[in-house]
Parts: C-alpha cells; structure tokens; sequence
C-alpha cells in the first residue's frame, strides 16, 4: 500500500543516506532532475536511473515499493509519451490497420519522454523516502526559502497525516451506513452529491480545524513574526563526499557525452 | 493534469517559475492584509484538508476515476483568487516533493495551471455569473477553472513541443470538459451545505470596504 504514512515511515529508516544532511538530499535530486529534464541521450538517462535505484537499495527501502510508487504517477505522462509513436511525422516503421501508423521519429520521442520522466520520479521516490517530510521543510528553510512560506508548508504537512485519518473515519462511518461510491443501483447524481457532501464536511473540518489552531497557537505566543524552529544541523565530511559523487556523475556523463564516448 | 518533467524544457519552465513566484508574493500579500496574522495557521490547515479531498478518488460514467481540484471553491468562499493561488501552490508543491505528482521542474507551470488560471478563471466566472443565479454561477466556475486550466496546459505542452496543439486541445479539453462537470456538481454541493451551516465563512466579501474603512 501507497500512501502518505508509508512514505513517511520509508523516510525513518536508518542508513547512511538517511542520515544526510536534507539540504544536500534536496540540492543533489535537483540537479539530477536539472540534468535528466536537459540530457537527450538514453544512455545517460538509463546511467542515472542505476544510479539512483543503487541508492535506493542502500538505504535499505524495497524495490517493489519504489517501483509501484512510481508505476502510481507515471500514467499521465506514459500516455503522452506513447501517444508520440502515433503522432510524429517521419520514417514510417509499421502500419496498423486503419492506417494508423508507426514513426521511427515518435519512437525516439516518446522513448526519451518516457525515460526522462521515470527517472525524474526515481528522484522524487529517492529524496521522499530517505529524508522526513519535516526535515524536508526545515532545509528548504535552511536554503532560503522565505519564513513565511516555509511556515504554511511546514503546518500544513503537520496536518496532513490528521485528514487522511479524518477521510478515513468520514469514509468507514459512510461504509457501516452501507454506502458504497460505485453502486449502481442509486442515481449517480445522488452518489455524487454524498461525495459533495462529504467534501464540504471535510472542507469545515479543516477550516474549523484552521481557527482552533490559530487560538491554541496565539495561546501559546504565536505572532506575526514568530519563526519556525529549524535546528542547527552543520554539514560534515559525508555530506560532502555525497554531493561530489553526484556532482562528479553528471559532470563525467556530460563531458563523455560531449566527446560522444557515450 | 499534473505536467510531469521532461515535457517542458530548459528555458520555458524557469520562465514558469518566474510567473509562480511573483504569484506567490501576491498571494501572501493578500492573506496578510485581508486575514490578519491568523492567515497562516488557517490557510496551512485549510491545505491539509484540500489535499485529502484532492485524494479521494470520484468514480467517472467511463469508468475511470478523477479528482476534486478545489481551486474555484476556494476562490469563492474566500472571495478572492489569491485564496485559490495560495491553497493550491502548497498542496501542488507537497505533491510534488512527496508523491512525485507533478514534476520538480514543472512546478511553476502546475501552478500556474491550477492556481493561477484555475483560481482567477473561477473567481471571475463566479463573480460575473452570480448576480443571474448563484448555482449556475458556481456550477458554471467550477467547470471553467477545470476546462482553462486544461487548455492551458495543452497550449504550454504545445509550445514545449511535447505535443501537437490541435490534438492536445481536443484530449485534454475533452476530457476535461467532463471532469469539469463533476467538478461541477460537486462543489455547488459544497458551496451550498457550506452557506447553510456557516454563512460566516463567506463575510469575507464584504470585507475589502472594511479593511478600507480602517
């Protein structure tokens, strides 16, 4: 199973990657990302998928976990990528019946569409998985993320966790009451506006939710310029060696590519 | 609708971003004057809720299944499309960091998309429609923050050339076109209940006089 509190659970782990300073987790996966998004060579891309999966196995987080996650996201894209076989202009390589036919030219496309985007979310899984949602924040916050902002974000991931709970209760009180969001037998428009019902529910849950908040924290001392607390973590030796290796990679990737060894 | 990486490329998505962080500092303008310092924790909140409905899968008559976006909801009972920008640029920011949907690179541009175009196309669709009747006009601002911001990303995919204009238009505004529907339907549900239970929720119309008043 998928979801938020299973990410987050990834991200407890402990290993060497685990315990990396975020901001270096965060910098590295950008450039990566930075790099997959400008590259157009497929060996580059499959170089930094191993990459990436060899540091997935070292900190410890399963495999078929990372895969179903990304197999989760890749949909929209994988679509649009596909959709490229059909409708690029150039070398025809196949004709399916109906002429609809296949493009040499759409085949790279779309293979490249695909790679970079698989890739880009290896990322994603890598950096969510090895590194706490607040640790995430907090370095964000570190790299220059202004205060305010940094605060939202970091408020609103402390309730996250909440509403999930809060649907999940919604939606079991729903299930002992026989409701069933796919049952055929009540009018659509009646199913929908249970789901709209229970939507606007949820929408008051998290507003009233919103202004305990604020109470309880101007309670405690909250003001206009309070700032979020982000620890003072220095960066050491391992940090270093960590950004250099990937630094190191794309540098290498892109000089061989320029001199096409690769 | 979340445009993942590699769709749009090096120069196109900085410019993207660029518009996503002006919009930003918009945004928290608007939620320091109009909300006071209880903007934050309210507003933080408020995302974690939109980020549950965001995850609550709507079975569609094809046989798949969408999602609520939220966008001209927001807009609405905030009265404002800064609201909607604000809201919908933290869940987009934590969907991408956490779940990967929605690219890193393409942030600025899913913002612009839901956010910007989402928010201002339903608050403005609401605003001018409201005065014939208040459910069509919600209904109808609904369905438009879904439908443009649809086509926004066809036209941004386009100009990327990830994909071909007329065909994208045709998908993506079909689809969404329906989706917007449900969309739609749903949050003049809420809307609705919402005005029945707490029509204090929607003072903040008459609030920019006020604050000018001050």
């Amino acid at each position: 199973m998928v979801n938020i509190s299973s990410i987050e659970m990834e991200s407890g782990k402990t290993s060497i990657l685990h315990s990396l300073d975020g901001r270096i987790k965060i910098i590295s996966s950008i450039l990566i990302i930075v790099y997959v998004v400008y590259t157009t060579d497929l060996i580059i891309l499959s170089i930094m998928e191993i990459y990436l999966l060899a540091l997935i196995l070292m900190s410890h987080i399963s495999l078929g976990y990372t895969l179903k996650r990304i197999a989760l996201i890749l949909p929209f894209g994988g679509v649009i990528a596909l959709l490229q076989l059909f409708i690029r202009e150039g070398t025809v390589i196949y004709t399916l019946p109906m002429g609809i036919t296949l493009t040499q030219q759409g085949l790279d496309f779309g293979l490249l569409l695909l790679f970079r985007i698989v890739v880009c979310i290896t990322a994603v899984v890598f950096l969510s998985s090895v590194t706490p949602m607040q640790d995430l924040i907090n370095s964000a916050r570190k790299l220059g993320v202004p205060r305010e902002f940094s605060m939202l974000l970091s408020l609103t991931l402390r309730y996250l966790f909440f509403f999930y709970e809060e649907l999940k209760k919604i939606r079991n009180a729903q299930k002992t009451r026989c409701f069933d969001i796919r049952n055929r037998r009540t009018t659509y428009m009646w199913r929908l506006k249970k789901v709209g019902e229970t939507i606007g529910m949820m929408f008051l849950r998290s507003y009233e939710q919103g202004e305990k908040v604020y109470f309880s924290m101007l309670s405690r001392g909250y003001s206009d310029n309070s700032n979020l607390y982000a620890g003072d973590k220095k960066l050491n030796i391992k940090d270093f060696i960590f950004i250099s290796i990937t630094l190191s990679l794309i540098i290498g990737l892109e000089t061989s590519h320029y001199f096409s060894i690769v | 609708m979340h445009v993942p990486d590699g769709l749009i490329l090096f120069p196109q998505y900085l410019v993207y971003y660029a518009i996503a962080i002006v919009v930003i500092f918009f945004a928290l303008r608007w939620a320091r004057n109009s909300l006071d310092e209880r903007a934050i924790p309210l507003l933080a909140v408020l995302s974690a809720g939109i980020f549950a409905i965001q995850a609550m899968n709507i079975p569609i008559p094809f046989g798949t299944s969408g999602h609520m976006m939220g966008a001209a909801l927001i807009a609405i009972i905030f009265a404002s499309p800064w609201a909607a920008v604000l809201v919908l640029s933290i869940v987009l920011i934590l969907q991408a960091v956490i779940f990967g949907d929605g690219g890193i690179t393409a942030l600025g541009v899913n913002i612009f998309n839901m956010g910007v175009v989402g928010g201002f196309v339903g608050f403005y669709v609401y605003k001018g429609l409201k005065n014939f009747n208040g459910k069509a006009a919600v209904f109808t601002a609904a369905w438009a923050s879904i439908f443009f911001a649809a086509i926004a990303a066809a036209f941004e995919l386009a100009m990327a050339g990830a994909f071909p204009l007329d065909l994208g238009l045709f998908y993506m505004g079909g689809f969404h076109a329906v989706i917007g529907l449900i969309e739609g339907a749903i949050t003049v549900v809420v809307v609705v209940a919402l005005q029945n239970v707490r029509p204090d929720l929607f003072s903040l119309e008459q609030k920019p006089s006020e604050v000018a008043s001050k």
